[in-house]
């Protein structure tokens, strides 16, 4: 009988030995990000979010880009527990889990196919990306936009939202953005023209996601990378709703009475052993 | 500068009870908040609890019915031979670095559950199994693999999941899943989908692939009839046990009874 002999080099090369590309920690000398000295250099020189992006992406962004993400991460941190994610931490508060499970759980939660980070930021981006792409070759704005329907309803990602129609976020960060200096850029040049045909047409908009999905395209960020940054983006908001419950007494957080709940299952029945 | 239209709550109208076929529980006469009689799909929660076993009350919360006594050795196989994926799993690993951390054990289970839920081995992997086996169930499993292998080329380093479910580890056929399919096959109580699997594991075979544990998951609870959606934390509550035992077993011990990669084996490439 002949024995094979498998080859496990690849796994052998990486037994207790790791490769980063991202740097670390030397003792005693200082710790390296992306070839930049973390203590000796972007402590004193860089902002926290650009730290942030050189972690997600590996790119240094500039500094009027990041005061511009710190704007939109302001506009994401709402300390409303009505929204599904803030629901978490104001749970969190109110069976005295830890803030940090609170509000690592409320993040979690945003990597929702509804509503946050995951699914939905990356189908932003992505459908701006290439329906900028269909664009270029020709396409005409409007048969994206239909492309994009069904049953006579738009569904695209980054257009329209729940709760409400229109999103008072996106005008904030247009002035925001027009206060650094940034020229609006071809991505955001089409999805205006996008929402202007949803507003026209379907009595839609563009939502936040629209709008930063556009932006982080013109600045040459990928559907990944931008998930990637934003991965807390609702963090401070549920921190927020945590600390309001934690500090009121135990599981006072909407209680519910036994028939606040609707049973729709079988009726009563037996084992019958 | 462009205008837009001001926000306008939408119409939607929001349920204040929520529904549930699953559980029921009858108010106490003195205090509403608190329930006299709690029931299962119509079962007493004290009647389960009396007469039945952990594995009959799960398939009862998923599937709204008692198994049979088949469907029970079937779940119960499963889940003990999935009770603990062992200490070089990633989301075993990350239960004992949180237990040797000094994490508060309350987070054990939540940090290696996320670790657990991947497209890679984990629970996203196991659901997308479930898919793809529901999908091609009634093609030919000869087939299906003839066209998987054919269009589609193994990476260069790491291993190939050219399915979900399905794959090398390490470079091989995973042994001991190869060995669980088995004994879960051959169980009265599994159907068609367990069948599938193994029949399209074989005929991998020449191309060094076969079952990876999350297929075997994924065959098993489609032949219990679980939903989809339901794969990804049943596949989790199998492993907690497991993920659990390791990272209680380590909270008690000094940091340095898990590895810290020594300074020469961290290599930093750019700086």
């Amino acid at each position: 009988m002949s024995l094979k002999t498998s080859d496990t080099s690849f796994w052998d090369q990486r037994r207790n030995k790791i490769r980063s590309r991202k740097g670390g920690y030397r003792i005693g000398e200082d710790v390296y990000l992306h070839g930049n000295s973390l203590l000796g250099d972007l402590i004193y020189n860089a902002s926290y979010m650009q730290v942030v992006v050189l972690n997600a992406t590996g790119k240094y962004p500039s500094k009027a880009f990041t005061q511009w993400l710190e704007s939109l991460f302001i506009a994401l941190s709402w300390p409303d527990p009505r929204i599904w994610c803030n629901h978490m931490g104001a749970l969190a508060g109110t069976t005295r889990s830890s803030v940090i499970a609170a509000t690592t759980m409320g993040v979690l939660a945003a990597d929702s196919r509804f509503y946050g980070i995951g699914t939905v930021i990356v189908q932003g981006v992505s459908f701006i990306q290439d329906a900028m792409e269909r664009h270029q070759k020709g396409d005409a704005v409007k048969d994206i936009v239909y492309d994009n329907c069904k049953l006579g309803k738009p569904y695209i990602m980054g257009y329209a939202r729940p709760l409400a129609s229109g999103d008072e976020r996106v005008e904030a960060m247009i002035k925001i953005a027009d206060s650094l200096g940034f020229e609006q850029g071809e991505h955001m040049k089409l999805a205006f023209q996008i929402h202007d045909i949803l507003q026209d047409e379907f009595n839609e908009s563009i939502n936040i996601n629209g709008y930063l999905s556009a932006f982080f395209s013109d600045q040459g960020y990928t559907p990944i990378e931008v998930c990637n940054i934003l991965s807390c983006l609702v963090a401070s908001g549920v921190t927020g709703c945590y600390v309001e419950e934690s500090d009121k007494p135990g599981e006072s957080f909407l209680p519910m009475r036994c028939d606040d709940i609707e049973y729709t299952g079988p009726a009563p029945r037996s084992l019958g052993k | 500068m462009k205008s837009f239209p001001k926000a306008v709550k939408r119409p939607d109208k929001f349920t204040t009870t929520p529904a549930t076929q699953i559980w029921y529980e009858s108010p106490s006469k003195q205090n509403p908040y608190l329930a006299e009689d709690t029931r299962c799909y119509g079962y007493s929660i004290l009647e389960l609890a009396d007469q039945c076993s952990f594995t009959q009350m799960l398939f009862l919360l998923l599937t709204g019915e008692l198994p049979s006594a088949e469907e029970e050795k079937l779940l119960n196989t499963f889940l003990v031979g999935f009770a603990n994926p062992g200490p070089r799993q990633p989301a075993t690993r990350a239960a004992m670095y949180a237990g040797v951390g000094k994490t508060d054990p309350s987070h054990i289970l939540p940090i290696s559950f996320a670790i657990a839920s991947g497209e890679f081995g984990g629970g996203k992997e196991v659901e997308l199994a479930m898919r793809f086996l529901r999908k091609n169930a009634r093609k030919k499993p000869q087939d299906i693999a003839k066209s998987i292998i054919e269009n589609n080329l193994a990476p260069h380093e790491g291993d190939w999941h050219p399915v979900p479910g399905f794959g090398s580890k390490y470079g091989d056929i995973d042994i001991m899943a190869q060995k669980l399919a088995k004994l879960l096959v051959n169980r009265s109580g599994s159907g068609k989908i367990l069948a599938w699997g193994e029949a399209f594991a074989s005929e991998l075979k020449h191309a060094n692939i076969g079952w990876l544990m999350s297929g075997i998951a994924a065959a098993t609870f489609a032949d219990l009839g679980f939903p989809p959606r339901a794969a990804a934390g049943l596949f989790q509550i199998a492993c907690a046990p497991g993920l659990l035992a390791h990272g209680v077993e380590m909270a008690n011990k000094p940091v340095t009874a898990m590895p810290f990669v020594e300074e020469s084996d961290y290599v930093i490439e750019n700086i």
